[in-house]
């Protein structure tokens, strides 16, 4: 086999890692994408004296197939989130989002946080009329907060009659809170970088 | 490597990071280009240099955000090219970009002046 058709391989197993990686993508936004990076990476080699090293240097800085697809499906899941009031279409978002970087995986805890409290207030809401005095806001030996006590009586359940009224403020406000702030952190985002230099910058020398 | 070169190096590249949107979005002021052009229009005129794992994704980004759009053209040379003009939209966002970007320089020159030019206190 000659080093042109080595070289073709190499490129051929790359936009097939990619095309797997990009599958949950619209099928027309998946071929645009790989077309446009195929094209880059002829162009990129072409007429290069050593055309390995070329693909070497191209693929490097596109990043692991798998690497690329994140940045595309992070970069499309953010722009549709961002103007979504959807919450699990941010959840959604914000774990592509988290496997970018540390402002991601800070969102993504973000959601589980504010979304899993708004859930578990809901859904505290839809017991109460089945499970009567034994759910509620309790405190004492088993803990606090919205909980089943196996002991009820050593317990002492704060909200009474409110339970259902304050749980679904907080559930309401919790949802809306977290969607809003989500939505603040995707529109504020800056792109993540691939890193270029191989040399550190003059001061870091 | 230092500390303060550890965070010499992560100002600098929040500094691109900050930059980057508009610096595409300039770069296609005057002319249609395609990827590598786009590439190389950065490292040219701004010394940005941008992996191309960074750009594409943006492109495809600011072209679904409507600040581009974008066309195949069949090259001479035997690949086929997707060219990227600005929009509307992208003109506008652009020019607001351009506008605070300008402000912010031109004050923070003044305040950073002599640092640079090593006067003394």
């Amino acid at each position: 086999m000659t080093s042109a058709q080595l070289t073709d391989e190499r490129i051929d197993a790359y936009m097939g890692r990619l095309d797997d990686a990009l599958q949950k993508l619209r099928p027309s936004d998946r071929e645009d994408i790989l077309r446009e990076i195929h094209a880059h990476i002829v162009e990129s080699t072409a007429g290069a004296s050593d055309r390995d090293a070329a693909l070497d240097r191209v693929l490097r800085l596109l990043g692991t197939p798998e690497e690329l697809a994140s940045r595309y499906k992070a970069e499309s899941l953010l722009t549709r989130a961002s103007r979504s009031f959807s919450p699990w279409l941010i959840l959604r978002t914000c774990w592509q989002w988290a496997k970018l970087g540390l402002k991601g995986t800070l969102a993504f805890f973000i959601a589980v946080f504010g979304y899993g409290f708004a859930a578990g207030a809901t859904a505290s809401i839809f017991l109460k009329p089945f499970l009567g005095s034994r759910i509620g806001w309790w405190s004492g030996p088993e803990g606090v907060g919205i909980i089943i006590p196996a002991h009820p009586e050593r317990m002492h359940e704060w909200l009474g009659n409110y339970f259902v009224p304050v749980l679904a403020a907080a559930a309401f406000f919790f949802a809306v809170g977290t969607t809003q702030l989500l939505r603040w952190m995707m529109r504020k985002r800056q792109p993540g970088l691939v890193p270029v230099r191989e040399t550190p910058a003059p001061w870091a020398r | 490597m230092n500390s303060n070169g550890d965070r010499g190096q992560n100002w600098e590249a929040q500094l691109r990071k900050g930059c980057l949107e508009m610096a595409i979005l300039a770069s296609l002021w005057h002319t249609r280009l395609y990827g590598l052009e786009i590439l190389r229009c950065l490292s040219e005129k701004s010394d940005l240099d941008v992996a191309e794992g960074t750009l594409y994704p943006i492109l495809s980004r600011l072209k679904s955000e409507g600040l581009l759009e974008s066309e195949w053209v069949e090259a001479e040379a035997g690949h086929p090219r997707k060219y990227y003009w600005l929009t509307g939209a992208g003109r506008a966002r652009a020019k607001d970009m351009a506008t605070a970007w300008n402000e912010f320089a031109g004050k923070l020159a003044v305040l950073v002046q002599p640092v640079a030019g090593g006067t003394q206190r």
